[in-house]
């Protein structure tokens, strides 16, 4: 029996909520630190702008071409994973600072709500119109109310993804975030 | 009659609180129901003994056939003046025998009242359903009644003991009732006794109904559970165990003997069973020393005795047999609540620490002594009435009726010598023995003794008063009733004969003392309670075996069944007629060939894999495979989707397995046959939905109706030219807001995972040492 | 109105993604589902009523006419069904956050509970109203997804290693399933469960019986039928009380009704089906002598549960009317008493600290309440009369009688022979728990886990939740009249197929 406070029933600070509390895997290999590489962390900050505006062509592209809002949503997301094996949490903390739940959640309503709009104005749920739209310099534009699915599922899976990378990313590291020094130390005595 | 029956339900139902408030008074409260319906019904007498009986429905579910019908006649009247007559006496006796303060009273007080409630509609009851609901009301409410609040062992496995053998006999007569019913196609029974149809299916439903009839009335070898039960209070005993519970079976029986007292499925169990008890339970009844189980001995013997004339089916035993059950409920419900007042005044039932209350009690003396007479079918009480009656039935009755008789006369010997072996018992003088020092026993108590014990025998000189109530009952079985009338003298006949000489036999069995001596020669009714003990843990060893053989606890078994049941089931409706389709392709394009070729090489190579990341890297180029296969097929859109999500899960998997030692087992594996086993379920598997998916694709012709629909559609109703996407987003959109939601979970559940906090401490409640059940852990 | 029939799904969707982005605010994740769960529940009583008198209401997805949209259809069966569901999770949720609130304080670190729980009802919603096959598809996704999470989540390491195996086995249940689905389209061209049955006619017969017990395999898994039921056991009981409730009381009977409306609708079937039977047999008779086998309470409850799945199947495979609408009856009590039993079992535990029979006594004399919310339920379970679980077992035995086959008379037997055995596991647990002298709460090692804890409270709101549900299993007994009549009336429809077909297919749109 330890004999540590309970630390469950504190109150858990907001900031911390995500920070896990205690090692989650076994460890075999001792790495303290993230291996940095110099090119790959530049690089990778340079292409990060280029691939989402990638994904986000996909997004718009995927009525007429191959593409849509799974595919953008994945490229988008394997920026993230760019970012992140480049730098560690640490580079992805900088990266992101809005909860991952919550960008999961605001997809998954917008697409919902694209489901229920169409009801308040009596059509069947989840019907979905084109409009047309003539603007001064780009001339007409056709737009298609389902375009809103597609960005709720954009925006759902790149929570998805950087959700995965916090959790399974950040948990398995050693050295990482949640993780003292005392711990470390202990295990090396343990072990010898 | 039903306003009654619920009268009897609402009431419990408010008694707790009364005893909550009043205490033992709340008994007498309870009282109020029975004794209710008793006026009631006698005052309702002549439209029970009319030609056609008064009928009541409810209708509660009618069609499912649950409707509650009661019937008024002559034998509902006959129990009714029983069940609640002896009904409000027990209630009342409660009210001194309780201790005041005992918190029982609440509960013992609402289930007695439930269960005088649940008796009344059991015998009123008209169709089959609303019989079997009362009949388990009344062994629910028994168990609950003998079990208290099962504080030691003995109440807890009498109370089992009891509720697993009525219920048993119980579920089995709802089968027959219910087989019964579909066979006669009606559920009510005085249509079926009416017309009572044939055929191998009613034999089977009699055998079934008689399973209960003989469970309920403790006939053997379902018996000991009746003297098992007398752990419960005396009360409890007395109106359940003697005047009411018990004779369910008898009603049964007497209610379905008119229809079918001619087929031998029917009548031969009831005799057979009958002579064997009521010789049985008598002779165990001279070895008791106990004076409760001595009566219940004497009841099992009795109720033997009640169904051997109800069995053997003429008018003058069915006569016969009413008298007795009714000079029966009298007799025996006195002499329990007699041996109450003597188990609470000096704290012991045992005969042979009893001695000299004859001299200190002399009303209650007279009393037991009127009872153990009618017991005994001494003249001038009911019970010598109904037994002249019962000798002359079987003296006049087909030729095996004398085999009866002489069975009835052997009981009857017994029955006179467990009488007398009670009476002296109980209130002679032991010479070897000190008086036993008693407070005198209450007037109330001793009165309400004295209530059945003089109708017995009020009721022989007058039988007029009862006799238009049971030939009414009989005269069921026959259109021309001999004409026999109940009385105390016949004349000097065989049946008044026999009676002597059943009573001189008796007694000089008694003075002998011949049956305790002869102690380990009968095998047979210890072998009853030993055959019901090996029976339950038979069942429980079973239970043990076949769940501990199935239960595996292993992931790989569960999933080899699960594969194996896959292929075979469908693999044989396969069998019932196919045609091979004829045109079938080996490949669409050439380049299909090396790709699956690369897919089947890297999937089974999986399996072989040493390397956790040589796994995950092979499992990718499955992937990537097929995603290749996506676009020589054409579907550029699955493949884009299925390229990108390979690259995330890859992504995803050596993040994890970069923590992991880098080889899946160290060593050889232990069970090398069992790795080719499991890769051969999953091969053929695997092999028999490829065959059902060229199978089955090879059965439709042309392209689905549904695809050529978005097809044309799709630019018009979606604004898209991508019919692949429009289908995502718009024509089946709501299937891509389930899969994201999905999508979400999955995250959420990881985080969740991984969040948790570590525990250190194994966790899991308290487990003692000696728990035996079996264990199983997930073997990988 | 027709836009009611989409509610149940996709208000609590919106609930959870919404419950996602409050994730700061217990309160509010609090609010949004209770609100919401009554309002389904209010939605699917409004849906009843009006199925009950107009027929099946039906929903075109986005406008487009059946089968190449997708259509949502809300007839008797599935009305009713969805209302005892959406019981059964209001009184869940109350018994959980009552359960929680005792534990954690009003004030605790959030998790991913509320979340989790309304996208298990969405997918529970979405499962009764489709009538599209790969749609049913998706619903068990979203079901099991969420079931996955909730069985796994704040549980010690040998939880999770057992509840591996409910994860392990249901994936592979919905690959199968959604193999099965490939092979339907491959043969049919349409996965609208009302056209299926005019496609899968012109089939050869080989392929059709295959694809019939393809069927029944699949759902089977998800049914716990024998001998695919062996996960069942060996996972629910590691849950904490609420989870285990909500999933023995809904999971498995969304795979018992995806049979019967396959077996009904898309299959014909004019006889009883002695396949069927059998399984049926040997589900009840297994399912009782591994209960009467244990010492442990939510063990027992869960080898129960896997016998009376195999009543259900007995009242479908001998499709006359009676007998489905007995099937529909058992439903009905099936889902409430089990839930009940278990949410009881949770708080013997809680009091006693043990789930070990030979450990507990006396919680009759300790905790009256509690033995009286016990043994309702159990009762009603046993099928004495005069709760529910009588009626429903009447209706399935009379059914059976009337049948007239040998198999028919033999499977009657066996439902006698279950109905014996489960009385006798009942009296077991009732004469080792609740009877005898009351025993010390044993003290729990780890008081935060969430599946034993001996802390001898439990809330109001426990106790009311526990409550609200046995009395809703004691009303189906009262109300069994009318509840009979509509379930035949369902049954009919069931068996009949006509009605469910024209009002999807014979629509030209939605509203």
């Amino acid at each position: 029996m330890s004999t540590e406070p309970d630390r469950e029933l504190e109150r858990v600070p907001w900031a911390e909520w995500d920070r896990p509390r205690d090692r989650w895997l076994m460890a075999e290999h001792n790495c303290n630190t993230w291996p940095r590489s110099l090119l790959l962390e530049v690089c990778a900050r340079i292409v990060f702008p280029t691939v989402l505006m990638v994904s986000v062509y996909l997004l718009f592209a995927g009525h007429h071409d191959a593409g849509g809002g799974f595919s953008g949503g994945l490229v988008a997301g394997l920026a993230f994973v760019l970012r992140y094996v480049a730098g560690g949490s640490a580079e992805l903390a900088a990266t992101v600072r809005i909860r991952p739940p919550v960008v999961i959640g605001s997809g998954l309503s917008i697409a919902v709500l694209t489901a229920l709009v169409p009801a308040l104005v009596g059509q069947p749920v989840l019907s979905s119109a084109i409009w047309k739209l003539s603007l001064p310099v780009l001339g007409e534009l056709k737009f298609t109310t389902n375009l809103f699915l597609d960005i709720g599922v954009y925006l759902l899976i790149v929570g998805v993804v950087i959700d995965l990378l916090r959790t399974v990313g950040a948990g398995t590291e050693l050295g990482g975030p949640g993780l003292d020094d005392e711990t470390l130390e202990r295990e090396e005595v343990e072990r010898t | 009659m039903l306003t009654a029956i619920a009268a009897h339900f609402v009431l419990a139902a408010f008694l707790p609180l009364i005893a909550r408030r009043w205490g033992r008074a709340a008994f007498v409260v309870g009282a109020l129901a029975p004794a209710a319906t008793l006026v009631f019904a006698l005052s309702r007498a002549s439209g029970a003994l009319a030609e056609r009986h008064p009928v009541e429905t409810f209708a509660w579910a009618p069609n499912i056939g649950l409707e509650f019908t009661t019937r008024f006649d002559e034998l509902a009247l006959l129990m009714i003046v029983l069940v609640s007559g002896i009904g409000a006496l027990v209630l009342c006796y409660y009210a001194c025998y309780a201790k005041p303060g005992d918190r029982a009273v609440s509960r013992d007080s609402s289930l007695l009242v439930l269960f005088a409630g649940s008796m009344l509609g059991l015998v009123l009851a008209d169709d089959v359903i609303s019989l079997y609901i009362f009949w388990e009301l009344t062994t629910v409410c028994s168990f609950l009644l003998v079990g208290g609040e099962g504080l030691t062992r003995k109440l807890r496995k009498s109370a089992t003991q009891a509720l697993l053998v009525t219920s048993l006999g119980g579920l089995a007569m709802l089968l027959g009732l219910l087989l019964l019913a579909t066979a006669a196609g009606t559920t009510r029974i005085s249509e079926i006794i009416a017309n009572p149809p044939g055929g191998g299916v009613v034999t089977a439903a009699v055998l079934l109904i008689l399973l209960g009839a003989f469970t309920k009335s403790a006939q053997v070898p379902f018996h000991p559970w009746l003297p098992g039960a007398m752990v419960a209070p005396t009360p409890v005993s007395a109106y359940l165990h003697a005047a009411a519970m018990v004779k369910a079976g008898v009603y049964l029986v007497a209610r379905f003997a008119p229809g079918f007292s001619d087929l031998p499925a029917w009548w031969l169990p009831i005799v057979v069973l009958g002579l064997w008890t009521m010789v049985l339970g008598g002779f165990r009844a001279l070895r008791q020393h106990d004076l409760k189980t001595l009566l219940a001995y004497g009841t099992i013997s009795q109720l033997g005795f009640l169904m051997v004339l109800v069995g053997a089916g003429t008018w003058i035993a069915a006569l016969a047999d009413v008298t007795l059950v009714l000079a029966h409920g009298l007799f025996k419900s006195a002499l329990f609540l007699t041996v109450g007042i003597i188990d609470k005044r000096t704290g012991t039932r045992d005969i042979r620490e009893l001695s000299g209350l004859g001299a200190r009690w002399p009303a209650l003396t007279v009393f037991a002594t009127l009872a153990v007479l009618s017991m005994a079918g001494f003249p001038p009480l009911l019970g010598f009435v109904g037994k002249e009656a019962a000798i002359e039935g079987l003296l006049h009755g087909e030729p095996k009726d004398l085999l009866l008789l002489a069975g009835v006369v052997l009981g009857s010997v017994f029955t006179v010598a467990y009488s007398l072996r009670f009476l002296v018992g109980a209130f002679g003088a032991r010479p070897t023995v000190a008086p036993t020092e008693a407070p005198p026993s209450g007037t109330v108590m001793t009165t309400i003794v004295g209530i059945p014990a003089v109708a017995g025998l009020v009721l022989a000189f007058v039988p007029g008063l009862v006799e238009p109530l049971l030939a009414g009952y009989a005269d069921a079985y026959s259109a021309n009733p001999p004409d026999y009338h109940l009385g105390l003298w016949h004349g000097f006949k065989l049946p008044l004969l026999l009676s002597i000489a059943i009573i001189i036999a008796g007694y000089l069995l008694h003075r002998t003392a011949l049956a305790p001596r002869l102690a380990g020669w009968v095998p047979g009714p210890l072998h009853a309670q030993r055959g019901y003990q090996a029976s339950v843990d038979g069942l429980v060893a079973l239970a043990q075996s076949v769940t501990g053989r199935l239960q595996a606890g292993s992931l790989p078994i569960y999933l080899g069944v699960i594969l194996v049941t896959m292929v075979a089931v469908p693999g044989a409706g396969l069998l019932s007629g196919i045609e091979t389709p004829v045109d079938l392709r080996a490949w669409d394009s050439l380049l299909q060939v090396p790709l699956a070729a690369l897919v089947l090489v890297a999937a089974g190579t999986v399996v072989l894999a040493r390397r956790r990341l040589t796994a995950v890297l092979l499992t990718g180029v499955v992937g990537y495979g097929i995603g290749a296969l996506f676009i020589v097929d054409g579907g550029a859109d699955l493949a884009l989707a299925q390229f990108l999500v390979e690259s995330l899960t890859l992504v995803v998997f050596v993040f994890v397995i970069r923590r992991f030692p880098p080889r899946f087992v160290d060593g050889r594996p232990y069970f090398p046959r069992a790795r080719w086993v499991k890769a051969g379920l999953a091969a053929v598997a695997g092999t028999f939905v490829a065959v059902l998916a060229v199978l089955f694709s090879g059965s439709r012709q042309g392209m689905p109706e549904a695809s050529r629909f978005y097809a044309e559609n799709a630019e018009s109703a979606t604004g898209a030219t991508n019919v692949v996407n429009a289908i995502i987003v718009d024509f089946r959109a709501f299937d891509t807001i389930g899969e994201i939601a999905v999508l979400a979970i999955a995250a959420t559940g990881a985080a969740s995972l991984i969040l948790a906090r570590a525990r250190q401490r194994p966790s899991g409640g308290y487990v003692p040492e000696d728990a035996g059940s079996e264990r199983t852990e997930v073997k990988q | 109105m027709t836009v009611l029939v989409a509610l149940p799904v996709l208000l609590p969707l919106l609930a959870a993604a919404l419950s996602l982005i409050v994730m700061r605010s217990p309160r509010m994740q609090r609010l949004i589902g209770a609100t919401v769960l009554t309002a389904i529940a209010v939605i699917a009583g409004a849906l009843l009523a009006e199925a009950d008198k107009h027929g099946p209401v039906v929903l075109q997805l986005g406008g487009y006419a059946a089968p190449f949209g997708i259509t949502l259809v809300a007839d008797r069966l599935a009305a009713l069904l969805l209302l005892t569901s959406a019981l059964v999770t209001l009184a869940v949720l109350i018994f959980s956050i009552g359960q929680r609130i005792t534990d954690y304080g009003r004030q605790t670190a959030s998790t991913a509970f509320h979340p989790m729980y309304l996208m298990l009802c969405t997918g529970v919603s979405l499962a009764y109203l489709t009538g599209d096959l790969f749609n049913l598809f998706v619903a068990f996704e979203i079901m099991l997804a969420s079931s996955y999470v909730l069985i796994t989540r704040r549980t010690t390491a040998e939880r999770v290693r057992a509840s591996m195996t409910y994860v392990i086995v249901s994936l592979t249940s919905s690959l199968l399933f959604i193999t099965m689905i490939a092979l339907v389209y491959a043969a049919t061209g349409t996965v609208n469960l009302a056209a299926l049955p005019e496609k899968i006619g012109e089939l050869d017969p080989g392929v059709q019986t295959s694809l019939g017990l393809l069927m029944v395999v699949v759902f089977g898994i998800k049914a716990a039928l024998v001998p695919l039921h062996f996960w069942l056991p060996d996972s629910y009981p590691t849950a904490p009380a609420p989870i285990t409730a909500v999933f023995a009381g809904l999971l498995t009977k969304v795979g018992v009704y995806a049979l019967i409306r396959t077996q009904t609708l898309v299959f014909i079937h004019d006889e009883s089906w002695t396949v069927l039977l059998v399984v049926a047999l040997l589900t009840m008779i297994v399912g009782v002598l591994g209960a009467i086998a244990q010492n442990d309470l939510n063990r027992m409850l869960s080898f129960l549960l896997v016998s009376h799945i195999g009543y259900m199947l007995f009242g479908l495979a001998l499709f006359t009317v009676i007998g489905l609408a007995g099937v529909i009856l058992y439903v009905v009590h099936h889902i409430t008493v089990q839930a009940a039993l278990f949410l009881t079992s949770g708080l013997i535990t809680r009091h006693t600290g043990t789930v070990s029979l030979h450990a507990m006594s006396g919680v009759a004399k300790a905790y009256p309440l509690v033995a009286v919310l016990f043994a309702l339920p159990a009762l009603s379970l046993a099928g004495i009369p005069p709760f529910s679980g009588f009626v429903a077992k009447i209706a399935l035995l009379q059914a059976g009688a009337a049948v007239g086959t040998p198999a028919a008379y033999a499977v009657t037997a066996a439902a006698v022979l279950t109905s014996l055995l489960t009385l006798f596991a009942v009296t077991k647990i009732w004469v080792g728990a609740f009877w005898g002298k009351v025993g010390e709460p044993h003290p729990d090692p780890d008081p935060t886990d969430e599946v034993t804890v001996g802390t001898g409270s439990t809330s109001k709101g426990m106790l009311v939740a526990t409550g609200g549900l046995v009395a809703v299993s004691v009303l189906i007994a009262v109300f069994a009249g009318p509840l009979a009549d509509m379930s035949e009336r369902a049954a009919a429809d069931l068996l009949d197929g006509g009605a469910y077909r024209t009002a999807v297919l014979g629509e030209a749109g939605g509203d």
